[in-house]
């Protein structure tokens, strides 16, 4: 979140001691949020630094969390005690070891079980229109509000008439009157 | 006997709703005070006929009369007391008993509490509205959910109890009803957006008179989901306790559009703008409750809640059809006329926040929908199956709750109408600091990964700018001697805690998803296994026996410390499978969760003990505590609102009682344009 | 009755702001909604329940996974392609399992119709012990393997007990039964097969 140069202000009033001290104001304040700009992007380029690269179990373990176990209803395959997930858990670290890849493992136990064995539904196809829609959503959606944006921007050249002008005349007499509700 | 007088209750219950219907569709037809007065009053027939029928089930259960299917199927001499109580809600037609009796509450006091305005037809159509829905779940009880059937055939002497999984924890005993009052109380915000649409006034008035209920079921909704979550966890024994269940999705559904709602709504207090989009989110909200009770109770989606395949579906998806039917329908009738005159001034605004909250939550109720009926699409159209789990729905809800901790951070800074870099900058510079701060901890104390770091510090910023909030508004509080607690008191300070305790949640379930470890261990008796920091010592295993199960129990010391016992037990219900029961050990820091993996087939054979220690789970629940605390707060009266300026205000008509805060002071004259009007 | 209009939500006047003419938002944004969830209404309304949908496999049509070992029942040893040129029942089964104790009478009843019927039983996630006395008590007399890591249910995709696979003379997977199985469904797959010329 970088913070946009805000443009140089020249304040109207006179005295030249308080428009000094809100400009060192401003300043004190834009230099604190480059200072943190600066420290968030040093600490996320630390800390986005990723693992070494996985063992085999961690490999399998990673692996069975897509995959559904076969038995329950909706757990995947990696967390479940089920007789059957740990029989999945068995075949993916087997497969791991051999040197199988993380695709070819998949496709082994879609094989055997059926597609919806997978939790993670397939990026293409029919199926993969479930990654697209959303984005197509989110696209429109903002999308419409610029359109909305633009239309209000627009709308608030109304031209005055009378006829306005004497109803807020009315409104500030009841007002101004105390005869409220 | 009992199945007599229940059948009977229901009847009265359904011809009271048919009955108060019939009397106010008339009054309103003929414009006939009396009559709306009168139509109301069956309400208390309505609520006698749900109290009796439901008393007469409890005491059908805790009796053990056999001779009711219904028990028969549920109940058990052997099942503990409170479980037996909770049994009411374990099955089908109990749960929609229960579902009607908190239908009918709601229905009496929202006639109670416009006792004063019954002639007014907004009221009346709402309270017709209330009657049909009432109407047609009596109806399922007369027909296919019928909780009094009678035995054919012997009375059995015993039963088999409820589901094995629902009688061995306490919150059970919670979740079902708390979560049905949240369900249940939408239906009175939107009989009234419905009455709105139809008698076509939609300025103020209904939206503020119905703001405290609609808060109050959101907050009933949001305790239940982070209940079944909890439970989900103590029950289950898979260690996790949000699996994108489609059952689960089908309660965050209406959780996430009436979120939207809350938020929008206040553009609307403020502006007058939003209308016919507000409309459209509260009745979105109410047909996302029937459509997630058609998917749990129909049997199209498995699932760990799947009641049993039941002839019940259609009637449900019927009734979701006539409800989306109505909605559309007034929508794209009456929509256009009622829409607003103005304009959003700037995106970079209150306003324009709440838009873009508007519009993550749509997306994100969007994402969850989809992926919860994608399923049953792909089958429709090209007979593949298809499942959508775990990681669909995480990889697409990390964004947007990244951005929404975002907006949380900036939008209580942010002044309605037009901000400036300046102001802004000004405003959030502290909390920017603040997770600034915690970033580095973060990065120092050996946490990586981008996505867990980013949840972290936008989590920190958006909790430095609640608190921000609260302090400024308790600093003020006390400042014009009105007491702190109203600096914590009332909507917008409310909802600042309510944003913390949300926070607490995103950022305890981005630490224990990413932060997480599992792993099993052959043990025999005496070993002990180290992982992520914990020691577990395998003490030994036995025995127990209970009434209702027998019980292998194995004796695990954590950390040198206590013992801690995960089971798997055999209920006479269910003689197959073994049910596991974990044992966890919870901490602020992190919980070790234990399990019997795989019991020894032998005697002398060696325990698999399952082992799950993940971080900061217990602040999942506290975080639950928070938002509940933080709904009572925003219930509670704040300080007296500054009113809106007059020119946005409605222009009330005599008869009309005018909102609360035209009643308020005005703005004195001389007031300076920089004073910043509190959020109220 | 009183029947309030708001000088803010007008009614069907236009404005008095020249480039503005009536918007119809709500009204195509609603047809356009009313016809995706009357789709969707429709496609929930004509789906089959779940139950229905497990008799799918990834295996129907094609060579059956290889199964050998050792019978529980006596020591035998077991060898699937030894019982090329029969109709070969593989039934996955638990002594747990209600259902399998259902279609024990029916398991035993196509056996005995003909000599061109086997079946091979698969224990699923059960001991040795209680399977033999489940089969000795249920009159079963084919022999059966045990299968202590899952792997051999694991490579017929089996999700729960009772499952049975159909196969043909020359082991090719017929059919895929979920649940309990009856002599009379079976003869009629057995039946299409002779049909088509197995």
């Amino acid at each position: 979140m970088s913070e946009p140069t805000a443009p140089r202000q020249e304040a109207v009033s006179g005295s030249g001691g308080r428009r000094s001290t809100a400009e060192a104001a401003r300043l004190r304040r834009r230099a604190a949020w480059g200072a943190l700009a600066v420290v968030v992007v040093v600490a996320l380029v630390i800390g986005a630094r990723t693992p070494a690269a996985q063992t085999p179990a961690q490999k399998a373990a990673s692996i069975a969390s897509e995959v559904r176990c076969p038995t329950c209803e909706g757990q995947s395959a990696e967390v479940s005690d089920a007789a059957a997930a740990q029989a999945v858990r068995t075949f993916i670290l087997a497969e791991v070891e051999a040197g199988q890849s993380r695709g070819r493992i998949e496709q082994e136990l879609e094989d055997r079980y059926g597609s919806d064995i997978l939790l993670r539904p397939p990026a293409s196809g029919v199926a993969g229109l479930v990654w697209v829609l959303p984005i197509v959503a989110l696209v429109l959606a903002v999308a419409g509000l610029a359109v909305a944006f633009r239309r209000w921007r627009t709308v608030g050249e109304a031209p005055v008439t009378d006829a306005d002008r004497r109803r807020v005349a009315e409104a500030l007499n009841e007002d101004a009157g105390g005869q409220g509700p | 006997m009992n199945a007599l007088l229940g059948q009977y209750a229901i009847l009265l219950g359904l011809l009271a709703c048919v009955a108060g219907i019939i009397t106010i569709g008339f009054g309103l037809y003929r414009q006939r005070a009396q009559l709306l007065r009168s139509g109301r009053n069956y309400a208390w027939f309505v609520l006698g006929a749900a109290v009796v029928a439901v008393a007469v089930m409890e005491r059908a259960l805790v009796t053990h009369d056999f001779s009711l299917s219904y028990v028969a199927a549920n109940g058990s001499r052997e099942t503990p007391l409170l479980f037996t109580v909770s049994s009411l809600w374990g099955a089908l037609q109990g749960s929609i008993l229960l579902w009607t009796l908190i239908l009918a509450i709601y229905t009496v006091a929202v006639v109670v509490k416009f006792r004063k305005r019954v002639t007014d037809p907004l009221v009346a159509w709402a309270t017709l509205v209330m009657f049909a829905v009432g109407a047609f779940f009596f109806a399922l009880m007369l027909g296919p959910a019928n909780p009094f059937t009678k035995v054919s055939g012997t009375v059995p002497i015993d039963g088999p109890g409820p589901n094995p999984l629902l009688q061995n924890h306490p919150l059970m005993v919670v979740h079902p009803p708390m979560l049905y009052a949240g369900y249940v109380g939408f239906s009175v915000p939107f009989a009234f957006a419905v009455a709105a649409l139809v008698t076509g006034r939609l300025g103020e008035g209904w939206l503020l008179e119905t703001r405290r209920w609609t808060l109050l079921a959101w907050g009933f909704l949001s305790v239940g989901i982070v209940l079944g979550a909890w439970w989900s966890y103590e029950v289950l024994g898979w260690g996790g306790y949000w699996a994108w269940d489609p059952v689960e999705n089908a309660s965050f559904l209406p959780w996430l559009c009436g979120t939207a709602f809350l938020h929008s709504v206040m553009v609307q207090e403020r502006r007058g703008m939003l209308r016919v989009w507000n409309l459209s989110l509260v009745l979105a909200t109410f047909s996302l409750t029937i459509l997630g009770t058609f998917l749990t109770r129909s049997g199209v989606l498995d699932s760990v809640h799947a009641f049993t395949d039941s002839s019940i579906g259609p009637w449900i998806l019927a009734f979701f059809g006539l409800v989306l039917a109505t909605s559309i329908g007034l929508i794209g009738w009456r929509g256009d006329r009622l829409r607003s005159p103005g304009a959003i001034d700037s995106p970079i605004s209150r306003e324009g926040a709440f838009l873009a909250n508007n519009v993550l939550f749509s997306a994100f109720a969007f994402v969850v929908l989809l992926g919860t009926v994608f399923p049953l699409l792909v089958e429709a159209i090209n007979g593949n199956q298809l499942t959508i789990g775990g990681p669909y729905f995480n990889r697409m809800a990390e964004p947007i709750a990244l951005c929404l901790l975002f907006l949380m951070a900036v939008a209580p800074a942010l002044p309605w109408r037009k901000a400036s870099t300046e102001l802004l900058s000004s405003r959030l510079l502290v909390p920017a600091w603040a997770a600034g701060i915690t970033l580095v901890v973060c990065v120092a104390a050996g946490l990586r990964g981008l996505d867990t770091l980013a949840c972290f510090t936008l989590g920190a910023f958006a909790a430095a700018a609640a608190i921000r909030q609260l302090v400024l508004a308790t600093r003020r509080s006390v400042a014009d001697g009105a007491g702190w607690w109203r600096g914590i008191s009332g909507r917008a300070n409310g909802g600042m805690v309510v944003h913390l305790g949300v926070i607490l949640i995103a950022v305890a379930f981005a630490a224990s998803t990413a932060y997480g470890h599992r792993a099993e261990f052959t043990m025999k008796p005496g070993q002990s296994a180290a992982v992520a920091g914990h020691h577990i010592t395998f003490l030994g295993l036995h025995t127990e026996t209970h009434p209702n199960r027998t019980s292998l129990v194995a004796n695990v010391r954590v950390d040198g410390g206590k013992v801690y016992s995960p089971q798997i037990s055999n209920y006479q219900a269910d003689p197959g499978g073994g049910i596991g029961t974990p044992s966890v050990r919870s901490t602020l820091i992190d919980d070790v969760y234990l399990t019997i993996a795989i019991a020894p087939q032998n005697p002398g054979d060696p325990t698999v003990i399952g082992v799950t220690v993940q971080p900061l789970i217990i602040w999942l629940w506290i975080g639950g505590g928070l938002v509940a605390l933080g709904t009572l707060l925003a219930i509670a009266p704040g300080r007296r609102r500054r009113p809106v300026l007059p020119a946005s205000a409605p222009a009330h008509q005599p008869g009309e009682r005018p909102a609360r805060a035209e009643r308020a002071a005005r703005i004195p004259a001389g007031t300076s344009a920089a004073v910043e009007v509190p959020p109220a | 009755m009183i029947d309030v209009t708001y000088p803010d939500s007008p009614p069907t006047a236009p404005r008095t702001t020249p480039h503005r003419r009536r918007r119809r938002t709500a009204l195509y944004s609603a047809l356009a909604l009313a016809v995706v969830f009357a789709a969707f209404v429709g496609v929930l309304a004509t789906r089959k329940s779940a139950i229905d949908r497990q008799a799918r496999s990834p295996l129907l049509g094609l060579p059956a996974p290889p199964i050998v070992g050792s019978s529980i029942v006596d020591g035998a040893h077991l060898d699937l392609a030894s019982l090329r040129g029969r109709f070969v029942l593989v039934n996955f089964f638990a002594s747990w399992c209600v259902p399998c104790q259902d279609e024990q009478p029916q398991l035993v009843k196509w056996l005995g119709e003909s000599p061109s019927h086997a079946i091979v039983g698969v224990l699923f996630s059960d001991t040795p012990g209680p399977a033999k006395a489940f089969l000795a008590a249920n009159a079963g007399t084919w022999p059966a393997l045990a299968d202590p890591d899952g792997q051999l249910a694991l490579n017929y995709g089996v999700r729960g007990p009772p499952e049975s696979y159909l196969l043909d003379g020359q082991g090719i997977v017929l059919a895929k039964f979920v649940g309990e199985v009856s002599a009379a469904g079976l003869d009629r797959i057995v039946a299409q097969a002779q049909a088509a010329g197995a």
